[in-house]
């Protein structure tokens, strides 16, 4: 073996000496610029917007790329978005620092800030990934050159899990054209000496849920304003403000948008909000309809509405613009079916049945419900839709249960039925479990029959842990949160409200700092770390994910007119 | 188009050359990624797969099939989907040379990641059978990276970690890093032995 060895290096260093003059003939080949495309603005940002987020080419078919020298992926897996993110301000995840790819932030020279330097863990561990400590100005050549080859222009090569793109000239050229378009200039509603937002209320909305929202926003905008001049008299008196200081206060106002009369004329009323007075995003609302027309209305103008108070949120794996606590009332339903699923000595002929009111979030509830069953591959089950006259008529139920035998029941109604439940359980065989809704029963949840409190299981999608911290330590832990009975149908308005502008949203509202775009705020938020939350038992984030509580109980009662809550399933079946 | 195929073409052979030369220097001196064997304790526990079936934990760990793991969740940028492409890219070579590996992917994104979003995750990388991607509850999940030394409070904190079981002796081969598919494929090979 060892006299072989000279043998076979010789030509392996030949090879290397070759593809070295190779690759240099091959670099300059490239480094003449992209030509720009000769097509219109609209049609650039387009083409190039879809390269840039699905990895799919102006041809339609996937962008080619490497990983690691020969790691060979496909962009439609994971694109330039995924990591530099829609707004293209890059992102922090694992250790790895993606930089900004933006023709602002390109062509512009770059100085690693010391706040990313390199820091080890606890372990020994780099918490970053060491990244170049300053770069000059990119150019289109150059920038073509490190999408093809991963050097940047001193010739310095990037982390690994940046891929290398072998782009065809017109190709290249969208591309970049599309980077230089990329984030070019602050999104309507903010400047860096304000931001200002809005709130949607619609009209069949009580004045005392109004004021229940209203209360912790005009506070919120106080608060934000009050800092401000608190940060100008530290300014006045000398200090110097560090570079955080520097851009978490700007001033901030709130308009309310109010929406009356028919769904159908929402978005008219919001556009014409919008067209007058711009705003950078919607803090909160509340409605007791359907969100979809504000829904859709932020979606097509691309305008953040975080964290609305509804039950009906839009339930879509694609939507991007509006955050929303939990999926409402089809959360509820989802949790049903996850633990009927994993229910081991449930049989599989068990014949379950859906009574449903007639009314929105009755048929959230059960759509909810089918959705995920059918998700994990169980056959539709037997769904009925009755009125709420019906629901109260024993006899008309009594003949449905007669006639379907169920072994789970799900009722998805209001709490009219609950006086003639004890009678219809009565009736159904001893292994008969029956779910319902405590959003939907809202505070008679806490009335149901003693004598049937073991058949009745309840979703219930708020807090149980009483500490929010751990017990034993921590800002949080000395207050335990008591949950119980007198809980059922609060809808924790002002709460909710509270924690989702004092936690995340004020987090991505300061991280953006100077870059004062919307996709960018989203694209913080959606980095930002799992919170604990007084409502729920944790709010998780993720690119793309926008139902922040995940969780949702199945509970029965305890005995006694003020009732333990018995948790019966964890707080997110898998 | 004549430009596109050149450039492809020559795009593909620099990228072997730079293979090549990466391989060699990694040979020689610094690899890019850290390589440990440990012992580890797998806790009996069940989680769930793409498929929403029930898989008991240990039974995957057992038999001649040497098994890979990885921690990654359905929604990651950055590190997951490299980690990814380096499973899919080792599954076709093995495929090849017909020989056997086992895959096991592990959510720590438990809430998120339900079966659907898992079954879409390994749609979208192309995944052969033989690479399966489990949850199950975050108990169950922070038991598991414990046992493999793994535990992070947070997915927004996590890292690029292989472990590759030897059935051998039911040793770990921990690979610390982001791999080139020939340095894994390497490590594959030195622990079914060729």
């Amino acid at each position: 073996m060892n006299l072989s060895y000279p043998t076979l290096k010789t030509p392996l260093l030949m090879i290397e000496l070759f593809t070295l003059l190779f690759f240099l003939s091959a670099t300059s080949l490239f480094a003449a610029a992209p030509p720009p495309p000769n097509l219109p603005q609209g049609e650039i940002m387009r083409l190039g917007e879809r390269m840039y987020r699905e990895g799919v080419l102006p041809s339609g078919a996937p962008m080619p790329a490497f990983i690691r020298g020969d790691v060979e992926v496909d962009s439609t897996a994971f694109s330039c978005s995924s990591c530099h993110l829609r707004a293209g301000l890059g992102s922090f995840e694992g250790g790895v620092i993606t930089p900004p790819t933006t023709g602002n932030k390109l062509y512009k020279p770059y100085i690693r800030p010391p706040s990313l330097g390199v820091i080890a863990d606890r372990d020994g561990r780099d918490v970053y990934a060491k990244t170049v400590l300053e770069r000059p100005p990119y150019n289109r050549e150059t920038l073509a050159t490190a999408l093809r080859f991963g050097t940047d222009p001193t010739g310095h090569s990037f982390n690994d899990v940046m891929p290398r793109y072998p782009l065809a000239d017109n190709d290249m050229s969208i591309l970049i054209n599309y980077l230089e378009l990329l984030s070019k200039e602050p999104s309507p509603g903010a400047s860096k000496d304000e931001f200002r937002f809005a709130t949607i209320i619609t009209d069949d909305v009580s004045q005392e849920d109004r004021q229940a929202l209203l209360r912790p926003l005009q506070q919120f905008i106080a608060q934000k304003n009050q800092q401000l001049g608190m940060y100008n008299d530290f300014i006045k008196f000398g200090y110097t403000p560090t570079a955080e200081m520097k851009y978490a206060f700007r001033r901030a106002s709130l308009d309310i948008w109010e929406l009356k009369g028919p769904p159908t004329t929402w978005q008219k009323q919001l556009a014409a909000y919008n067209n007058n007075k711009p705003v950078f995003a919607v803090l909160g609302g509340i409605s007791n309809s359907d969100w979809r027309p504000i829904h859709d209305f932020c979606e097509a103008e691309r305008l953040p509405c975080l964290f609305p108070i509804t039950d009906f949120p839009v339930i879509s794996e694609t939507g991007w613009y509006t955050y929303y606590f939990n999926k409402g009332f089809a959360q509820e339903g989802e949790a049903v079916a996850r633990y009927l699923n994993r229910m081991e000595n449930l049989s599989a002929d068990t014949p379950i049945i859906q009574i449903v009111q007639d009314s929105p979030a009755g048929r959230a509830l059960a759509a909810g419900f089918d959705k995920n069953w059918n998700e994990v591959g169980r056959p539709a089950v037997t769904t009925i839709t009755l009125t709420a006259s019906q629901l109260v008529d024993p006899a008309a139920l009594a003949k449905i249960l007669t006639k379907h035998k169920p072994g789970v029941l799900l009722f998805w109604t209001e709490a009219g039925l609950l006086q003639n439940l004890p009678a219809l359980i009565a009736r159904l065989p001893a292994t008969e479990m029956v779910f319902v809704s405590s959003s939907y029963l809202g505070r008679q949840t806490a009335n149901i029959a003693e004598n049937i409190r073991n058949k009745v299981f309840i979703t219930f999608p708020y807090r149980l842990n009483p500490y929010v911290g751990t017990k034993t330590g921590g800002f949080d832990a000395k207050i335990p949160i008591l949950t119980g009975a007198k809980d059922f149908g609060d809808r924790r308005i002002a709460s909710r409200t509270t924690a989702m502008l004092q936690q995340a949203t004020l987090q991505g509202l300061n991280m953006i700092y100077d870059n004062l775009y919307r996709d960018h705020l989203f694209d913080v938020m959606s980095m930002q770390m799992d919170l604990v939350m007084r409502d729920y038992e944790r709010f998780s984030f993720g690119p793309g994910q926008r139902y922040v509580s995940k969780g949702c109980y199945i509970i029965q009662l305890g005995p006694g007119e003020n009732p333990t809550l018995l948790p019966r399933s964890e707080w997110v079946v898998q | 188009m004549r430009v596109t195929l050149k450039t492809i073409v020559l795009f593909l052979l620099l990228a072997l050359v730079s293979a090549t030369l990466s391989a060699n220097s990694a040979h020689a001196a610094n690899k890019s990624y850290k390589r440990t064997v440990e012992k580890y304790t797998i806790p009996d526990i069940v989680l769930v797969n793409q498929d929403g079936k029930k898989v008991r934990l240990q039974s995957l760990f057992t038999g001649d099939t040497p098994v890979i793991v990885d921690f990654i969740y359905g929604t990651c940028t950055t590190i997951c989907p490299v980690l990814s492409a380096g499973f899919v890219n080792l599954q076709g070579k093995l495929a090849v040379t017909g020989q056997k590996v086992r895959l096991v992917s592990i959510t720590i994104d438990p809430e998120n990641d339900t079966p659907k979003i898992m079954k879409e995750y390994l749609k979208r990388y192309r995944a052969k059978p033989g690479w399966d991607f489990l949850t199950g509850s975050r108990t169950d999940i922070d038991s598991v990276m414990r046992a493999f030394n793994a535990y992070i409070p947070d997915k927004m904190s996590h890292y690029p970690l292989n472990m590759i079981r030897n059935p051998k002796d039911g040793s770990w081969v921990r690979l610390f890093g982001i791999m080139s598919s020939r340095e894994f494929l390497e490590e594959y090979q030195s622990v079914v032995g060729k």
